[in-house]
């Protein structure tokens, strides 16, 4: 329980209406999309930079944990306060401040849901590439945090590569700002790229100018069926390798496809061993050319089907199928753990590989979706948490699993996060003297460690 | 229960379609917090408390996180046994008390609006306050029927000319004690296309509002009734005018009868039958053309369209039809599929947030410059309705009601 100078020194800065500390209300701030949960003392809603400011001179001075928070559909725990102390929780803070298309940036709140700002840039022809799964709830906030991809930043990039300048919030309530806006900016530390994916541990960011782009003349997209999953795998390859940049590669193997159309009735080829969603844009005639030679490749890897989707409905639709894929799962088992090891896309065929042969040999309920063009991979098993000798056996899947993707000059997340998930693998991919930079680095910026404590570092 | 809450995934998506979240960004208010709420509940974590009711309650029970849910969770039936649960416990709003208690028997609903009808001072006291309270003014609240429409017109109606087929006409509250138009317009479009209308006598309360404030038992007798009387008179359809009725008649009622342990065969036979109004007429779209060309009573009307979520969600929107109709000058309004805040009750107990949504709304319909807004829910129609000023020069009303006008 938070002292009552501390909760009446919170209140004073957002009010009764913006504070929190009944338990029915907390117990809605304890999960995320993971599975971990944690019960916080308290969950303030702040609405502007300086309320997060006082907030925190509060917490720094009682020494009350503070974990920020936007939709919390983070995958690997990191918005669970696991040391108790306050969320902060930045849905209300979301407005976009400003849209400029000539200079091509938009200036937001943290709180601003991506596909919010997505509808719009829209009518103004641009965009914001980072597309998460989730990007019709989760905040901007968030997939800075956490650093977030999706398909499409097979060609485009991840957020980090989106950030030009930052407003940050630190643990003592001083308020930086960093970087500008232009995308050519060496002022300094490249700041952006340390706060992109810190996970709320360094500081709380309160204002974000993101690079926005013109969007494409149009777009095609490719769903092709096989009838091995290798062959799917090695598709991705061959057609990173021979030089083509899709926008987006996915592979979705037998397992994940058929809990898909379960859920959609969307008559998905649930037959195929393999299938993989490919979507190329830009000029027409450049996509026409590029759709060419990628369906040599996939003919000379033997694929049974290849369907083009040009119609905007019809490409939504595929692409609104991939994004289900998590809650799909649910109806399998009760508990789903996904993670997303990623190896160089050569790779991708021995990593799909071995972690069919690893769930295989479990025994376990999963299979493998991948934003293959990247060579970042979805292995997802389905079990029961409550059944301690099965949960053992995914726990061992997937340090295997980890462990073979690092041989593979892997690494441990591509986009998710390391949060509660996976601080203990930290060492397979990293060595002491690295993992302890992280940690002076965490010292150095918050030395009594009430931000985020107990994750990353 | 706790199995089938227990495989949320917590994914989020039901974030994205919410429209409580949408206007609250709170995720207590959410589809996903309910679900995660009532396991907590049912585990035992948490115990039954004024706040966690409140939590339950304020939904609009609109179904759209379920229509969006891939992990197949059935929010309706959660929400419904918790509130349930937690009313028992912590008891309802007095009003809301007197509104399960009248639409439990149907006869008691019926006098009370003919009570109120005759403008006496013995308005029952939830309509009274009703008016006084909520976020609807007393000028733009609607009139009760003189007489309840089942009362006006013969059990079965026979078209004039050749008989295409025969429709069973579930009427709902709505159309029999306010709109009584509406039952007018949808016999006329029905027989002028040639349909046989049957509007069995005995029809009850669909108890939608009954099961959503944990009336489950006061309900039975109204299912089983509305079940035998619709069953049967070698009809294609069963017909309903409010989409809210109908997604009853569709979902619920065969998952309940069930929970009552009684045969749902015939319930099931009636939810593969339950077809919205305007559904009905879009199928037969060219007839329907004919009919208003013949009647040559076309108008320069603007017209502009709200989609219930509950036919969104359990039918289809009319919206494509009022486009491609030709005898009418549609514009369509850019929110026009977001919720209006009016579910259930939900404008009654909650009158600030469904203010807040309905006003957005509005302010859109005003924007295309349409005279006539349109929209098939009664309760979506009150609530945006008490949203207009008369300067706004806007009328609402039944898709129905103006289609019929065309004849
Ligand atoms: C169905 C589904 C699909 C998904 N698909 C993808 C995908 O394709 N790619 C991908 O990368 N991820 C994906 N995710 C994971 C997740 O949605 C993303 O990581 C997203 O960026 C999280 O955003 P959020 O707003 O939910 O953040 P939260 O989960 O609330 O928080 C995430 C982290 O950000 C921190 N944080 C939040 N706001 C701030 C702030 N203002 N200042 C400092 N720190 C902050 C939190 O402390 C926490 O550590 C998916 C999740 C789901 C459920």
């Amino acid at each position: 329980m938070l002292s009552k100078t501390a909760k009446e020194q919170l209140i004073a800065i957002t009010g009764k209406d913006r504070f929190s500390d009944a338990v029915e209300i907390l117990t809605c701030y304890s999960y995320d999309s993971f599975l971990e949960e944690a019960m916080p003392e308290a969950v303030l809603f702040p609405v502007s930079t300086k309320e997060v400011s006082e907030i925190l001179q509060v917490a720094s001075a009682h020494k009350i944990p503070v974990t920020a928070r936007g939709a919390g559909t983070s995958v690997c725990g990191a918005p669970i306060a696991v040391n108790q102390g306050i969320v902060l929780c930045f849905t209300k803070m979301d407005k976009i401040i400003e849209i400029n298309t000539p200079d091509r940036y938009a200036i937001v709140q943290p709180g601003v849901i991506n596909g919010e700002l997505q509808r719009a840039l829209a009518p103004e022809g641009f965009f914001f590439p980072p597309d998460p799964g989730s990007m019709n709830f989760s905040t901007i906030g968030g997939n800075v945090a956490l650093n977030a991809g999706g398909p499409r930043c097979l060609k485009y990039g991840v957020t980090v590569d989106y950030v030009l300048s930052m407003e940050v919030v630190l643990a003592s309530g001083e308020v930086i700002r960093f970087g500008s806006r232009n995308i050519k900016d060496v002022t300094g530390y490249k700041l952006s790229a340390l706060f992109c994916g810190s996970e709320g541990t360094l500081g709380i960011i309160t204002e974000l100018t993101l690079r926005v782009v013109p969007c494409p003349e149009t777009a095609q997209t490719l769903m092709v069926t096989f009838d091995e999953l290798d062959n799917t795998a090695k598709s991705v390859s061959d057609i990173i390798g021979s030089g083509i940049l899709p926008v987006a590669i996915e592979l979705v193997d037998k397992v994940g496809m058929n809990a898909l159309e379960n859920a959609l009735h969307q008559d998905l080829p649930t037959e195929a061993a393999g299938t993989l969603l490919i979507e190329v844009d830009g000029i027409k005639e450049s996509c026409e050319r590029e759709i060419e030679k990628i369906t040599d490749i996939l003919k000379k890897n033997h694929a049974v089907s290849i369907i083009k989707a040009t119609e905007e409905a019809d490409r939504n639709r595929l692409w609104a199928a991939r994004r289900a894929a998590y809650g799909v799962f649910a109806k399998i088992a009760p508990d789903i753990l996904s993670e997303d090891v990623t190896v160089p896309v050569s790779k991708v065929p021995e990593m799909v590989r071995s972690i069919n042969s690893t769930i295989g040999k479990y025994k376990l309920k999963g299979g493998v979706l991948a934003h293959a063009g990247d060579g970042n991979m979805h292995p997802f098993i389905c079990a029961d948490r409550n059944d301690k000798e099965e949960w053992a056996k995914v726990e061992a899947a997937f340090k295997e699993i980890f462990t073979d993707a690092a041989a593979l000059h892997g690494t441990l997340s591509g986009e998710h996060g390391i949060g509660l998930a996976k601080t203990q693998f930290l060492p397979l991919v990293m060595d002491e003297a690295s993992r302890k930079f992280l940690t002076t680095i965490k010292r150095a910026v918050d030395p009594d460690n009430i931000l985020n404590p107990g994750k990353l570092v | 229960m706790s199995q089938q809450s227990s495989n949320c995934g917590k994914c989020g998506i039901c974030l994205s379609v919410c429209p409580v979240f949408a206007a609250l960004k709170e995720e207590e208010n959410s589809p996903r917090a309910r679900v995660q709420l009532i396991k907590a509940f049912r585990e035992g974590k948490l115990t039954s408390s004024a706040l966690l009711k409140e939590l339950m309650a304020k939904c609009l029970m609109c179904g759209s996180c379920t229509a969006a849910c891939p992990s197949g969770i059935d929010h309706f039936e959660q929400f419904m046994e918790t509130r349930a649960d937690l009313i028992e416990k912590e008891g309802d709003l007095l009003e809301i008390r007197g509104l399960v208690f009248l639409l439990a028997k149907e006869y008691r609903l019926g006098l009370a609006a003919g009570m109120a009808k005759a403008g006496q001072a013995v308005l029952p006291e939830f309509l009274q306050k009703k008016i006084k309270v909520a976020n609807i003014s007393v000028d733009r609240f609607p009139n009760l029927n003189t007489k309840p429409f089942r009362s006006t017109v013969p059990e079965i109606i026979e078209p004039e000319g050749k008989v295409q087929g025969t429709v069973v006409y579930f009427t709902g509250c709505a159309t029999n004690y306010i709109f009584a138009e509406n039952g007018q317009a949808t016999v006329k479009l029905l027989s002028a296309l040639g349909y046989r209308v049957v509007i069995p006598k005995n029809q009850k309360c669909c108890s939608i509002p009954m099961l959503f404030h944990g009336g489950i038992q006061q309900a039975k007798d109204n299912l089983m009734t509305n079940v035998e009387c619709l069953s049967g008179h070698n009809a294609e359809a069963v017909i309903v005018d409010c989409p809210t009725c109908g997604s009853a008649l569709k979902k619920e009622f065969p998952q309940v009868i069930r929970k009552y342990g009684e045969d749902a065969t015939k319930a099931d036979k009636i939810a593969a039958k339950v077809t919205d109004i305007m559904q009905f007429i879009n199928n037969r779209r060219d007839k329907l053309e004919e009919l208003i060309q013949q009647g040559g009573k076309a108008k320069n009307d603007i017209i502009t369209y709200h989609t219930p979520c509950h036919l969104r969600n359990s039918f289809i929107s009319a919206e494509p039809m009022l486009r491609k109709l030709e005898a009418i000058n549609f514009k369509p309004a850019s929110d026009a599929n977001s919720c209006c805040g009016g579910g259930g009750t939900f404008f009654y107990e909650y009158p600030a947030i469904a203010t807040k949504m309905a006003e957005t709304k509005a302010e859109n319909a005003k924007r295309t410059g349409a005279n006539i807004w349109l929209t098939d829910c009664p309760m979506c129609q009150m609530n945006l309705e008490g949203r207009l000023k008369p300067e706004d020069g806007i009328k609402m009303m039944h898709p129905v009601l103006y289609l019929s006008s065309l004849l």
